[in-house]
């Protein structure tokens, strides 16, 4: 047992710093603000290449995909490090469209559609959720139907976010209606300007503008089916083990503590002074530490290529949960303050980052596998509880 | 970053468990704590086997082992709810090697069994920053301690004295007569004592430092004792309601039985992280006060949560005391208030509030 970092992971830490420092102007942050982590403005763009020259964003692919194969870990003090700056280190056109592609596309589909991502001139929707299929993915109802050079779509999908500022869509849709729900389900590839498609805004809880998607009579063609035919639900499920580590991170919450203290010390030094704030900042430190114990736990356990299903859960779960309660603490420590959005301008504290966190806070409880589901993963694969 | 445990930390953990699990049958515990005895016989056995030395240096016949592996021996101890000194005589034992001289002769003697020193540091006040028991410029001491744990048995006190620097330690023989021990009953059904110290010849030992020293590696260890309260009450919820039937099926298959036992497992998990970086930090001298008190604050809060749980998932059964669940509530909530309460440590805490967040 060691309870630190070894030093290439604090000296890779301090080379991202410097980076971000370089990088993190007010005109970067203002874009990223306003696109909505799409990428795409002329800023993020020139940083996406800053970032792609450095190798950070495949450092952790294997070698045969285009990577550098370097420990997992290398990726969790990124993205920690990232996250605690709120810098922007790729959407899931790279963490997940990407690595799908190089795994499951054909040589083809790969020299089609990976040189665009990696420049920026490609970014994907992902089109999985519909109305009536959520945490029960496998429900979907987005029929496919073979006609002569392709297929024909019919149907509607929601949370197809960043669709309006994307190229792509990155779809699951229903090929066979017998059998096993699961072993129905393609994946292709489609044009978001193809006819047939629309595209409705929805915006959320968080200010955040998600889309629902509408197919009528889309037509997709052949080479754009991604893997076998109905092989889709395999390339959903998988993910580069890799990925997996910082997926709930500590970087952002240490953040919202240390901007929240920043606040108290220069617009309300009287009440960092009193006991009872102190004794909630000292639970809000206590609370962050048993967070980044288990995102630390589920990281070393990745980067040994050990798979423990429970320890992802246990961080996915802590993370998402300790979003809305440290956030809530912030803002009642604000008073009234805690409430203004960044738009109050200079009266608001942070730019109203712990309300905004505190109104996204419940996406990442029910995304991503609700904690529910992650909850039952932890008594059946962790503790052994029968199912 | 490595979590896991070496291969001979492994092979330690697994002779112990075997070791106690064989020679500590609960209903010897039971015996115990009916008669209000410390077991002597798990103790003389432990030293004959050689485990107490285990963070000692070879050359006392130790196992040139840690904190870590001190940490071992107290949650595998603490597993099977023995009664028995280990925490205080390690917390003790290492700060007179490690932060005091002279004391060379009693240590070999507490290897060996034949003597145990337990710290005596809180009073009336219950705290562990002020102290009102004195020491004259002879060493001889006059006051009063509480709590202190498995008084009766040792042989010396390690006591928490102020002197004309400040407070101190100071080792006091506890057959004199001027050491009066008058047992407490506690919820925890350990032994414990308050002790009068009316004029009790001491040594001096060592100074402030050294009381911070026994302060925190006690703090630290005692979190593995609730960490080993925390994991024995989940793994025996597990079981129970693996076999346990209602309305035609075990509990465990029952999704809010499932959700609670996640929400003990993940308490058992953050616990076990926080408890061993403690004691991975303070052996190689980086830990700092606040990341003692917060593994100790976060135990604390979190031994309620796990060992109530478990007895909402056991029923009934449960809380009838042939069961063994009772052993881990009750020990587990008393080291929860042992050398710093959740709120003492928090107050600690946030005496750092303006310090960066520690999140790597």
């Amino acid at each position: 047992m060691e309870f630190r970092w070894e030093p290439e992971y604090l000296a890779f830490r301090d080379e991202i710093e410097v980076f971000i420092h370089e990088w993190r102007t007010p005109e970067l942050l203002k874009e990223q603000r306003e696109r909505e982590g799409a990428g795409g403005g002329p800023i993020l763009t020139r940083y996406y290449e800053a970032l792609q020259e450095k190798g950070w964003m495949r450092m952790c692919w294997p070698p045969e995909l285009g990577g550098q194969g370097l420990n997992p870990t290398y990726r969790f003090i990124m993205v920690e490090t990232m996250e605690y700056w709120q810098m922007p280190y790729g959407n899931l056109t790279y963490t997940s469209v990407a690595p799908a592609l190089a795994v499951h596309g054909n040589e083809e589909q790969k020299k089609r559609f990976l040189p665009g991502i990696w420049n920026g001139d490609f970014t994907f929707a992902i089109g999985y959720s519909e109305p009536n299929a959520g945490t029960d993915l496998a429900a979907l109802r987005t029929r496919a139907e073979k006609v002569e050079g392709g297929w024909i779509v019919q149907g509607q999908k929601i949370w197809t976010s960043l669709a309006e500022q994307s190229t792509h869509i990155w779809l699951a849709v229903r090929t066979d209606t017998e059998g096993p729900k699961h072993a129905g389900i393609s994946l292709m590839i489609v044009e978001t300007k193809t006819e047939g498609i629309t595209i409705r805004p929805l915006p959320t809880l968080s200010g955040f503008v998600t889309y629902e998607t509408f197919y009528d009579n889309v037509f997709i063609p052949d080479e754009n089916l991604i893997g076998p035919l109905n092989g889709g639900w395999n390339i959903i499920m998988h993910a580069l083990n890799h990925e997996r580590v910082g997926l709930s991170p500590t970087g952002n919450l240490a953040r919202n503590y240390d901007l929240l203290v920043d606040h108290l010390k220069n617009k309300a030094p009287e009440k960092l002074a009193d006991p009872v704030v102190r004794n909630r900042l000292a639970e809000m430190r206590m609370e962050l530490q048993r967070h980044r114990a288990l995102a630390i736990r589920n990281a070393v356990t990745i980067a040994k290529d050990d798979v423990s299903p429970g320890q992802a859960s246990m961080a996915k779960i802590s993370g998402s949960e300790l979003r809305y309660r440290m956030t809530n603490m912030a803002m009642d420590l604000l008073g009234r303050t805690g409430s203004l959005t960044a738009e109050a301008g200079e009266l608001a504290a942070s730019e109203g980052r712990q309300q905004g966190n505190w109104r996204s806070s419940p996406i990442l409880r029910f995304g991503g596998g609700t904690n529910e589901v992650q909850r039952s993963i932890i008594a059946a694969r962790h503790l052994g509880m029968s199912r | 970053m490595e979590l896991d445990l070496t291969e001979t930390q492994e092979l330690l953990r697994d002779t112990l468990r075997g070791f106690l699990e064989a020679e500590v049958p609960f209903s010897q515990v039971r015996e115990c704590e009916i008669e209000k005895k410390t077991d002597t016989r798990l103790w003389a056995q432990l030293a004959e086997q050689g485990y107490l030395g285990l963070p000692f240096p070879s050359e006392m016949a130790g196992g040139d082992g840690g904190l870590v592996e001190a940490g071992l021996l107290v949650e595998e101890v603490s597993r099977r709810a023995a009664l028995v000194p280990i925490v205080e005589v390690m917390a003790a034992s290492l700060t007179l090697k490690r932060k005091c001289s002279g004391a060379t002769q009693l240590l070999e003697s507490v290897l060996s069994g034949s003597a145990i020193v337990v710290p005596a540091v809180l009073e009336a006040n219950d705290s562990f920053e002020s102290f009102a028991l004195e020491a004259d410029a002879e060493g001889v001491l006059r006051g009063e301690k509480f709590f202190v744990d498995y008084a009766e048995a040792a042989s010396h006190h390690l006591v928490v004295a102020r002197d004309a620097k400040g407070p101190a330690l100071y080792l006091v023989d506890s057959a004199a007569p001027a050491v009066k021990c008058e047992p407490i009953e506690t919820m925890g059904r350990t032994p414990q004592s308050r002790v009068r110290y009316d004029g009790a010849a001491g040594t001096r030992a060592g100074g402030a430092d050294a009381v911070d020293y026994l302060i925190q590696i006690a703090r630290a260890l005692t979190c593995a004792q609730i960490l080993a309260c925390m994991d024995s009450s989940l793994e025996q919820t597990v079981a129970y309601t693996n076999v346990r039937e209602q309305f035609g099926r075990p509990l465990a298959t029952f999704q809010a039985v499932q959700h609670h036992g996640a929400n003990m497992g993940m308490h058992c998990e953050s616990s076990r992280f926080l408890t061993y970086e403690a004691l991975d930090c303070l052996e190689r001298g980086d830990a700092t006060e606040e990341q003692v008190a917060i593994a100790k604050a976060s135990l604390s809060r979190a031994i309620p949560d796990v060992v109530m749980t478990g007895h909402q998932l056991h029923g009934g059964q449960g809380y009838i005391e042939e069961n063994d669940l009772y052993f881990f509530t009750i020990r587990g909530k008393d080291r929860a208030l042992a050398w710093g309460t959740a709120e003492e440590c928090l107050e600690i805490v946030a005496r750092s509030a303006e310090e960066k967040s520690r999140w790597l």
